[in-house]
């Protein structure tokens, strides 16, 4: 076994069991550190993938800011420390058999049809700079329209946010 | 102006628009009024001046169809908005608009005062504007269009007053039944119109019947079931048995919309869509029986009822019925020429005579009893004189214009159909005179028999007597249109020589020819007129000098009085052999099998199956988020479950 | 450097988004009482609105063909931009009425507008996705616009939950598809349809994305969140949601179904690989959404069941999976998209500011307290039943005919027999305005701008309702530019 095939193995189990915990555990707190387990799991796919860029992005954002933010909110919106959060189950049974069926079936049609595993991929466009030329030329309408996407979201979470008088 | 015949049909339909839309805000009753008459006035002035126009060419160009745009078109079934213009549709052009127009002068005059005159008017006009579509359409969709759209006045209109009393129920109720009666007649003219498309791959007028007109291989047996099926459509809207239930309720509506819709034009509809598609009724020996056993039997037995009823409204509702079905009896011997003299006519002194009782009824603040009437010549003379010039008309006294159709139908009754289609006929002529002078002298003469220290009759106002004089000129003259051969001369039947390039292929399928008549026609002539004559007497006789006499009448056949008066208990037939079983089922089966509350009266059986399975399934939507993931979830497997399984 | 033409072609997307900037500022400079936001949006919209009506027949790709000008993608710029407006007239008085009037009401419809856009106009998967997540955010703050009303909160909350649900399902759809093709681009899987059909991850990732898609047009069994939302969201919302937002869900379906659709002959096989399951999500729709709203006490929430069975319908012409299907979808939007407005614009104005007359019953005796709204929202119900002589017979009528063409008559059969059962609940609303009295007498008094865009949709659908033939004619001509 060659290393690349531990470490990819290494970073498989990391996120799927983080990503099992998110998913069980009654407590928030518990279910966001392992959120945060599971992303640094993919970070280091993109790592393993050649896209070192995207891994470094996908640390400082997600791991780095949108989690730390996830915690804080946990946080300031309740005495942690007196009284866990917990988030309960519904229709565990019939959940669990649909969502089993569901797993199953796309495992099945994943496992059943044929990847192109031959053909080789053009050589990535190496780092920031190539990136950024991309960006700024065939995938221009994407970056604009990306920036309206989050302008909006900001509009919107202002709009939710504003003191509504009665 | 023949080529801008869209005109006609436009100027109501923008009257509807100004009035409907500007009407409450307007509120000063004469611009409304005049506005809505207008409208008509100017469309009847749009088909006078096509009418001179197609008089002044030579027979063979006298048709001529205006087409609009396409409306649809998919695959071969094509659909334009176009209109015909020939004899016939101008005839019914000229009846509507001109009848219309002096209907909606004396609206003005009728409905003033009421909070609903705006609408009153804003309906009226849609109601010209759909009527003049079903006349001049130029295929089967528009007609039907134009038909369902006269129904839709129709039913507005009857509920007009939707908050007055109506006999038992409501106006509201008068007008559901009319509604729910017509569909029933709308679901066999439908039919009628698919197997139309099936035969004959088009349903505009022109194609249909130039391929009905060269016997092309379609069995007879086909005809029949189309033309049975366009005669169902017909009973529904021209109230013929068994569906002729809804037109005495209809006289909820107020009065000049009696006259208008429910006499002169809308119910006259029917006859016009037999005439018109006279071909394929010739070509079908079946349905034109039925249709002219149909026609009579209607006339008789709605004679009967109108023997013995007492609201003014209600007898001459069942002589509407009664004389629909003569027109009908015309039909089926295949003398569409006369049905459509008997439309023409009739349009004339029943208009009349609405519009004369409404003179009445105002006059008699609402009262319509004419058992509480009584010596009212005095107070109301014009209304009076008019009336008696209509009853004359209607019991077919010459030269009245009652006379000439009515013996025309009866003589081609005799002569297509034999001695005993006359002798009914005859007998309903008798009938017809009877309770019209009944009406009459109960109403207008004899002693006043109201309480004469509340009620003050009065004449109406110009605005009302000048329409129902206008009409009563028309009822003297109008039959000299279509003067018998025998009379006639070197000219001939006129409406005849006008009408025959429209009905020449169906005259020559039923090996019909002008024939010539002879001095058997002048005694079948002088014979109803002597019946008239003498029924008018005894009528006089038994309500004037002895009204005892037929009180006594009344007692010695109480049986057939009563049954009589109940209007053969059709009704209440009807709802213990259709209306009752239904809701029973509906209520024992299935509001238990379901068990659901019934949202309102007008749920049947059928929809309460469909709410309690409504509730039913409406218990998936629970408001809980996770629940519809899961469902979203299993959805999304089902279908990845089915494309596995075809995939291999 | 961008092309100049490109710019020109993608004018539509530009000036809204230029609106959305200009109204930020606006918002700030003016006083919140002015309505000037109100104003500049509404004129924004109409403009668009025209231009893409006269650059209808215009033909173009721009941005490296991630976005295509040509064909449908105007006639859908049209409509969206169109419905933005006339709920721009009807929110004006209506979020003064529920005390939400705040500027940026009309900044996030503008944006939810630039996302429909872009969904109409994209022809690369990413901009589907990114049109896809603007015209949703905005979807999910207006839905809750009225933060002091639990039920706009509830709506708000299950729309984003089930929401992000459906994206996460396109998006792992898109992953698979780019897996199985190494491409985003429509253009390429409709020249490489063949060899992709034969692949089952492509298989499997079209049928994601096609399902996260269903959801939003609200089709059974992925409707679930339509009643709650529609009902809770303010009625503006909810008649600007289940218009314009249903249009973009089926305008992003025919552009990825596209490769599916067969252009040159009626053949079936292969090439009709997604027919059976639309056609059951059709027939699960019409029948589901036309029996439980016959049960519903509520008017919104009876129109939200009407709209699945709508969607249904809708469903019949994609099923076909043909060109005359698709212009029958496209028919029917337009159809649908005016009386729909037309039907809920006329509930914002009656709507309270207590909610009040949302039940059905309140609608007892509307022709006397309001004849003009009454007789407006009858011909909207009777067009909604899909009565002839009006569009919504029509767009039925060409949906059916193309399903019965590509030997699916069965499907037309229960569309029918959907209809049926559908006209008695929007025909019980026409009874007892008409036939019944109401407790409720006092005189509706009704918003000039509201009534000025009633008033539009109403000549708009006559216009279509007295001429489907030259409308079917416009969206066949058009649709034929397309590719």
């Amino acid at each position: 076994m060659d290393l690349y095939l531990i470490l990819f193995y290494f970073f498989a189990i990391i996120t799927l069991v983080s990503a099992f915990f998110v998913v069980t555990t009654r407590n928030v707190i518990y279910a966001a550190f392992n959120l945060m387990l599971t992303l640094f799991g993919v970070a280091g796919f993109y790592v393993l993938l050649g896209a070192d860029f995207i891994a470094i992005v996908q640390l400082i954002v997600y791991v780095g800011g949108i989690l730390i933010l996830l915690i804080f909110g946990v946080m300031l919106t309740n005495k942690i420390t007196d009284t866990d959060i917990k988030s309960g189950f519904l229709n565990r049974v019939p959940g669990l058999l649909i969502v089993g069926t569901f797993a199953g079936i796309l495992i099945g049609t994943l496992l059943k049809s044929t990847w192109r595993i031959a053909a080789p991929l053009p050589p990535p466009v190496a780092g920031l700079v190539g990136i950024g030329n991309l960006l700024m030329t065939e995938y221009t309408l994407i970056f604009e329209i990306l920036g309206a996407v989050l302008l909006i979201a900001l509009i919107g979470a202002a709009s939710i946010a504003r003191k509504q008088s009665n | 102006m023949r080529h801008q015949i869209y005109l006609a049909i436009l100027l109501p339909l923008l009257g509807f628009l100004f009035n409907g839309l500007l009407g409450r805000k307007i509120k000063n009753e004469k611009i409304v009024g005049a506005i809505g008459s207008g409208a008509i006035g100017l469309a009847f002035l749009v088909v006078l001046v096509s009418f001179f126009e197609t008089v002044a060419l030579p027979a063979e160009q006298r048709a001529l169809i205006v087409p609009l745009f396409s409306w649809l078109k998919v695959g071969l079934l094509e659909i334009n908005i176009g209109y015909q213009v020939d004899q016939l549709s101008l005839v019914m052009a000229m009846v509507v608009t001109g009848i219309g127009f002096v209907i909606h002068i004396y609206s003005i005059g009728y409905m003033h005062g009421d909070k609903g005159f705006w609408r009153f008017f804003t309906y009226l006009n849609l109601f010209i504007f759909a009527m003049m579509n079903l006349i001049l359409a130029d295929n089967f969709v528009l007609l039907f269009l134009g038909w369902e759209g006269v129904g839709l006045c129709s039913y507005l209109l009857i509920g007009f007053w939707y908050d007055r009393k109506f006999e038992k129920s409501t106006t509201s109720d008068a007008a559901k039944k009319a509604f729910v009666v017509n569909r029933i007649g709308d679901f066999g003219f439908l039919i009628g119109m698919f197997f139309i498309y099936l035969n004959f791959n088009s349903l505009n007028f022109t194609e249909v019947f130039s391929r009905a007109g060269v016997l092309s291989g379609i069995p007879e047996s086909t005809f029949n079931i189309i033309a049975l099926c366009l005669f169902i459509g017909a009973t529904g809207k021209s109230a013929q048995i068994p569906l002729f239930v809804w037109l005495p309720d209809a006289m909820a509506g107020p009065t000049p919309v009696s006259a208008l819709i429910h006499a002169a034009t809308m119910v006259t509809a029917g006859v016009y869509m037999v005439a018109r598609c006279s071909i394929l009724f010739a070509s079908a020996p079946l349905a034109l029986t039925v249709v002219a056993v149909i026609g009579l039997a209607t006339a008789f037995f709605a004679a009967t009822i109108g023997l013995v009823q007492n609201d003014i409204k209600k007898v001459l509702a069942y002589s509407t019925v009664s004389q629909l079905g003569y027109m009908f009896l015309a039909l089926g011997m295949g003398a569409f020429t006369a049905g459509i003299f008997h439309v023409v006519t009739h349009a004339f002194f029943k208009a009349l005579l609405f519009l004369g009782a409404g003179s009445v009824i105002h006059g008699m603040h609402e009262e319509q009893n004419i058992q509480h009437y009584g010596g009212l010549k005095k107070y109301m003379p014009v209304t009076q004189r008019t009336f008696l010039i209509a009853a004359i008309a209607i019991a077919g006294i010459p030269p009245f214009a009652g006379f000439f159709s009515k013996d025309e139908i009866l003589w081609k009754a005799f002569s297509h159909g034999g001695f005993f289609f006359w002798f009914i006929g005859a007998v309903t002529a008798m009938f017809t005179a009877f309770y019209m002078f009944r009406l009459y002298i109960l109403t207008f003469e004899g002693k006043p028999r109201f309480d004469s220290a509340h009620v003050h009759p009065h004449e109406s106002p110009k605005l009302m007597t000048i329409p129902l004089m206008i009409l009563a000129v028309l009822s003297i003259v109008g039959g000299f249109i279509g003067l018998p051969h025998v009379l006639a001369g070197e000219h001939g039947n006129l409406l005849e020589n006008w009408l025959e390039p429209v009905f020449k292929v169906a005259d020559a399928r039923l090996l019909r020819s002008a024939e010539s008549s002879g001095s058997l026609e002048v005694l079948f002539m002088v014979l109803s007129v002597c019946i008239a004559a003498v029924s008018i007497y005894f009528a006089r006789r038994v309500y004037l000098n002895k009204p005892a006499i037929a009180d006594k009448a009344a007692g010695t056949f109480s049986g057939l009085y009563r049954t009589l008066l109940n209007k053969y208990y059709v009704d209440e037939a009807y709802d213990a052999a259709v209306v009752t079983p239904i809701l029973k089922t509906s209520r024992t089966v299935l509001w238990k099998f379901t068990d659901v509350k019934i949202i309102d009266g007008l749920v049947n059986s059928t929809a309460s199956l469909f709410t309690g399975l409504g509730e039913r399934m409406r218990k998936l939507q629970t408001g809980v988020a996770q629940f519809y993931a899961v469902l979203m979830i299993a959805g999304i497997a089902l279908a990845l479950f089915w494309l596995i399984s075809i995939i291999n | 450097m961008i092309p100049v033409q490109d710019l020109f072609a993608s004018a539509p997307l530009l000036i809204i988004g230029g609106s959305i900037l200009i109204a930020l500022i606006l918002e700030m400079v003016f006083d919140s009482q002015s309505s000037i936001v109100a104003w500049f949006s509404g004129s924004a919209l109409l403009f668009t609105a025209y231009w893409s009506l006269y650059h209808l027949y215009d033909r173009g790709f721009a941005f490296n063909n991630m976005i295509s000008i040509s064909g449908r993608t105007q006639l859908l710029f049209f409509i969206v931009n169109f419905a933005a407006a006339v709920v721009v007239m009807f929110s004006m008085d209506y979020i003064k009425k529920i005390q939400t009037n705040y500027g940026e009401f009309y900044i996030l419809l503008l944006s939810a507008v630039l996302g429909m856009m872009l969904i109409a106009a994209a022809r690369d998967m990413v901009i589907v996705f990114i049109g896809l997540e603007q015209m949703s955010i905005c979807f999910y703050v207006l839905a809750g616009f009225r933060r002091k009303n639990i039920k706009s909160n509830e709506s708000a909350i299950k729309y984003f939950l089930l929401g992000s649900f459906a994206t996460g399902f396109i998006v792992y759809g898109m992953a698979l598809l780019y897996g199985a093709s190494q491409t985003f681009s429509i253009p390429e899987y409709l020249a490489h349809v063949e060899t992709l059909k034969s692949n089952p991850i492509f298989l499997l990732g079209s049928l994601l994305f096609v399902i996260g898609f269903t959801f939003k047009i609200a089709a059974v069994p992925f409707h679930m969140w339509v009643p709650d939302v529609y009902q809770g969201a303010p009625t503006n919302v909810t008649a600007f949601m289940s218009t314009a937002g249903k249009v973009s869900g089926f305008a992003a379906l025919i552009t990825f179904l596209s490769p599916f659709i067969d252009y040159s002959a009626r053949t079936t096989g292969s090439a009709k690989f997604f027919m059976p399951f639309l056609a059951t999500l059709s027939v699960l729709s019409m029948l589901y959404g036309a029996i439980v709203a016959l049960s519903q006490s509520d008017v919104k929430r009876m129109l939200a069941y009407s709209s699945i069975a709508h969607a249904g319908y809708m469903l019949i012409g994609l099923s076909a999976l043909s060109y005359e299907g698709v212009d029958g979808v496209l028919f029917y939007l337009v159809a649908y998209t005016l009386m729909n407005l037309g039907a809920f614009g006329i509930i914002s104005i009656l709507e309270t500011q207590d909610e009040k007359m949302l039940k059905i019953e309140d609608f007892a005796g509307l022709s006397s307290r309001s004849p003009l709204l009454a007789a407006f929202l009858a011909v909207f119900l009777f067009a909604l039943a899909g009565l002839p002589p009006f569009a919504g017979f029509f767009g039925k009528y060409f949906v059916f005919v193309s399903a019965v063409e590509n030997g699916m008559t069965w499907l037309a059969i229960v569309g029918v027999i959907s209809s049926v059962i559908s006209v008695y609940f929007y025909l019980r609303i026409i009874v007892l305005m008409y036939f019944s009295k109401g407790e409720n007498t006092e005189v509706v008094s009704v918003p000039k701008s509201a009534l000025l865009g009633v008033f539009v949709v109403f000549i708009m659908f006559v216009i279509m309702s007295a001429f489907p033939q030259k409308f079917e004619g416009i969206i066949h001509t058009i649709g034929l530019l397309t590719y």
